[in-house]
């Protein structure tokens, strides 16, 4: 593996994490289950997650 | 081979207790505490959670997880379970398990570490495993979702009031935590502030120039907050800006309730999303930072392993070592709001059913060890500054010439001047009463941290610690308001129909409001309280959560009763019996001991006598007494709840184990697939 393909995987593991979904996976997931549906681009992928992450308020710990 | 290596950790954690339980001299080294706690954990992770995933619960990984079945690539994701370790630790780990082992420490360290180590093996962890595994099994329901659907309707009522009762007490406690910490500190008020406008521009930036690139922003967002760690101290050392950044206890409360009330209504991209992750890295690096400073500095206890506060006499709470040391020390022991995540996106995310051991199982044994380090940081301060620093100013006798008299009465000793040049090398004026927790964990790790990599920052590592802290219960105000303000709404709208339209602003201004005056009220009593606050809210708090616990475990006990494993049933209902017999007696005592220091009653009774007599001002007393009767109608009502679920669930119980209905198996913790 290089090392910027490497770099790629370290902040991916990082973001999810933080609680934040993985652009390239939803459009694998979109191409495998569901082809006819519109892409979106990764802005509105972004845009939408977080609203709907805290729509009904996130669950919080002490 | 494995076998030896299972006997060398065992006999090493039998030897981490045995120096524990046999030492009596002055002082000991952390090093035995970690070593006992960590040898624990491993044997306890090994065979006793292996007992849980094979037996009780029956984890199969030939059975489709709902992140494989619902996959949607957002919150239905298989996900790598070192990655979804971390993201459920992130969530479970809070100010709690750093707050409460602190303030049962004026029991001395011992009790304490016992309950957190005992207390995470046999309930919080097995509460987290059987929960997660439970809601994984029901396509990722939430804990109120299954009380309602395996119990019945009106305990999902009861367990929603419950969590909205509690989440007002849990956010008053954690502000007050920050008031206690910032009052009188420029420091630390001016760092906290610029976290705002931190925040702010990663939300910035994340939406509108690098859309969905979190990792940079929080790299930004970290830099920042460190410059604005260290300018803090210029603006501190000022003669003209420190004094505007000097704030007095009552002004941080109300700046508080205005961004609590402001921040639950800004939309989530702006505020609360970049701040969570703010938090969530910070979090993990510090609590890691934390680990590797006690390993490598291998810092010296002072406190005695037994205090004679055990007798319910301390100064930093009131009541027996039964049962205030297990309300103190909630979280890190067991918690009922991870009942919570774990039936939130946790097991929404879990690849293969056999992860749900070291996710459940094992994150709640690493927030066991945040707590034991948060016990280690406390317990190297001398004994008697840690009393002046966690009791109040009242019975200090208000002056550090009144401290050294009233410690030495308490049989520790506190030189003349010492909590002075304490207070200087942190960067503050004074360290007297500042209750609360937080400032003694930053001492403590301010110590550490400054033994193991230099002693010249010390003051920079106690406002770190400050902020660290600062940092992550400003976003649970955020959030906790938010989601306090949608319960309102769902709750309120059965009464105002108009109340449950989510998205409508006069709807959302009203149930903010309403939520924020709550916990507000709740703070400001505690900021006006003569004896500190925390020495009524924080127990409150502790009942609260052990009652959320207590729901958790009967909703656990059903799950295992209803997948015919009874003869397993005694693993949630042996924790269960526990916490009920702790919250019981805690919850009575505050309401009707005799002790003003400890029941509600009492201590009005007491004003009301002092009112007569011409002590007290009888408007101020009467506010006194006015707090005293809430409180007492709050933990009743805490207490009522927690024995209507228990019966509603004990019916069930009793239901099942005679006739199990088809249906019933079908839905089950272990049921055979259909």
């Amino acid at each position: 593996m290089t090392l910027p393909l490497r770099l790629k995987a370290v902040v991916r593991v990082c973001r999810q994490i933080a609680g934040m979904p993985d652009y390239q996976a939803y459009v694998a997931h979109l191409a495998a289950a569901h082809p006819e549906r519109p892409l979106p681009t990764e802005r509105e992928f972004y845009e939408e997650f977080v609203r709907s992450k805290y729509a009904g308020g996130a669950s919080r710990c002490c | 081979m494995s076998i030896l290596v299972w006997l060398v950790i065992s006999v090493a954690g039998a030897a981490g207790w045995a120096a524990l339980a046999l030492h009596r001299g002055e002082t000991i080294n952390a090093a035995w505490l970690v070593l006992a706690a960590v040898c624990s954990y491993a044997v306890a992770y090994r065979f006793y959670s292996r007992f849980l995933a094979t037996r009780v619960a029956r984890l199969d990984d030939k059975r489709i997880t709902p992140a494989h079945r619902l996959a949607n690539g957002r919150d239905f994701v298989p996900t790598s379970r070192w990655i979804l370790f971390g993201h459920h630790f992130a969530a479970i780990a809070g100010a709690g398990p750093l707050v409460g082992p602190v303030l049962a420490a004026q029991f001395g360290y011992l009790p304490g570490t016992i309950w957190i180590i005992v207390g995470v093996i046999f309930g919080g962890a097995v509460q987290d495993f059987i929960i997660l595994a439970g809601s994984t099994r029901r396509d990722g329901k939430s804990l109120g979702q299954m009380a309602k659907e395996e119990i019945g309707p009106f305990t999902g009522v009861l367990a929603m009031i419950a969590i909205l009762a509690i989440m007002v007490i849990l956010i008053a406690v954690l502000a007050l935590i920050i008031v206690k910490a910032l009052a009188q500190s420029p420091w630390g008020v001016f760092t906290l502030l610029c976290t705002i406008p931190i925040a702010l521009a990663m939300g910035l930036w994340m939406k509108a120039i690098r859309p969905g690139h979190t990792l940079e922003a929080t790299a930004g967002g970290v830099v920042l907050l460190l410059f604005a760690l260290v300018a803090g101290g210029w603006v501190a050392a000022s003669p003209t800006l420190g004094p505007i950044f000097t704030l007095s206890a009552t002004t941080i409360s109300w700046g508080l309730m205005g961004y609590g009330f402001i921040a639950s209504v800004l939309p989530v991209w702006l505020l609360l999303a970049p701040r969570d992750y703010l938090s969530t890295f910070v979090k993990v690096g510090t609590i890691f930072a934390l680990a590797v400073g006690i390993a490598l500095s291998l810092p010296v206890m002072h406190l005695p392993a037994l205090t004679r506060f055990v007798d319910g006499t301390g100064p930093v709470f009131a009541g027996h070592l039964f049962p205030f040391c297990f309300i103190t020390i909630a979280c890190g022991a067991i918690s009922g709001f991870h009942a919570l995540v774990s039936s939130g996106t946790t097991p929404k995310m879990l690849d293969k059913e056999s992860d749900a051991r070291p996710i459940g199982y094992g994150a709640m044994l690493m927030e066991s060890f945040v707590a034991v380090m948060a016990m280690c940081a406390a317990s190297i301060l001398q004994p008697g500054v840690y009393f002046a620093m966690n009791a109040p100013l009242a019975l200090l006798g208000g002056s550090t010439a009144g401290a050294v008299q009233a410690v030495q009465h308490w049989g520790f000793t506190l030189a003349p001047g010492q909590m002075e040049a304490l207070a200087h090398s942190v960067g503050e004026t004074t360290l007297l009463a500042r209750t609360g927790g937080a400032p003694t964990l930053a001492v403590g790790m301010a110590q550490i941290l400054s033994g193991a990599f230099g002693p010249s920052l010390t003051a920079l590592w106690y406002h770190f610690a400050i902020m660290f802290e600062a940092l992550f219960i400003l976003t649970t105000i955020d959030a906790g308001t938010r989601v306090g303000r949608f319960m309102v709404q769902e709750l309120g709208g059965y009464l105002w129909q108009p109340l449950a339209q989510t998205s409508s602003w006069l709807s959302t201004i009203v149930a903010s409001g309403a939520i924020v005056a709550a916990w507000g009220w709740f703070l400001l009593q505690g900021v006006n309280d003569p004896l500190g606050g925390i020495n009524s809210l924080w127990p409150l708090f502790g009942i609260a959560n052990q009652l959320l616990a207590a729901v958790a475990l009967s909703v656990g006990t059903t799950l295992i009763i209803r997948a015919s494993r009874v003869r397993y049933v005694w693993v949630t209902i042996v924790p269960l019996v526990w916490l009920l017999a702790v919250t019981s007696t805690a919850s009575w005592q505050k309401v009707f001991d005799k002790d003003p220091h400890l029941g509600f009653l009492a201590h009005a009774a007491d004003i009301a006598t002092q009112i007569t007599a011409g002590a007290i001002d009888p408007a101020k007393g009467g506010r006194l007494i006015f707090n005293d009767h809430v409180d007492a109608i709050l933990c009743g009502l805490f207490l009522v709840i927690t024995w209507a679920v228990v019966v509603a669930s004990a019916r069930v119980w009793l239901h099942s184990t005679t006739n199990p209905g088809p249906v019933a198996a079908a839905h089950a913790l272990s049921a055979e697939a259909a």
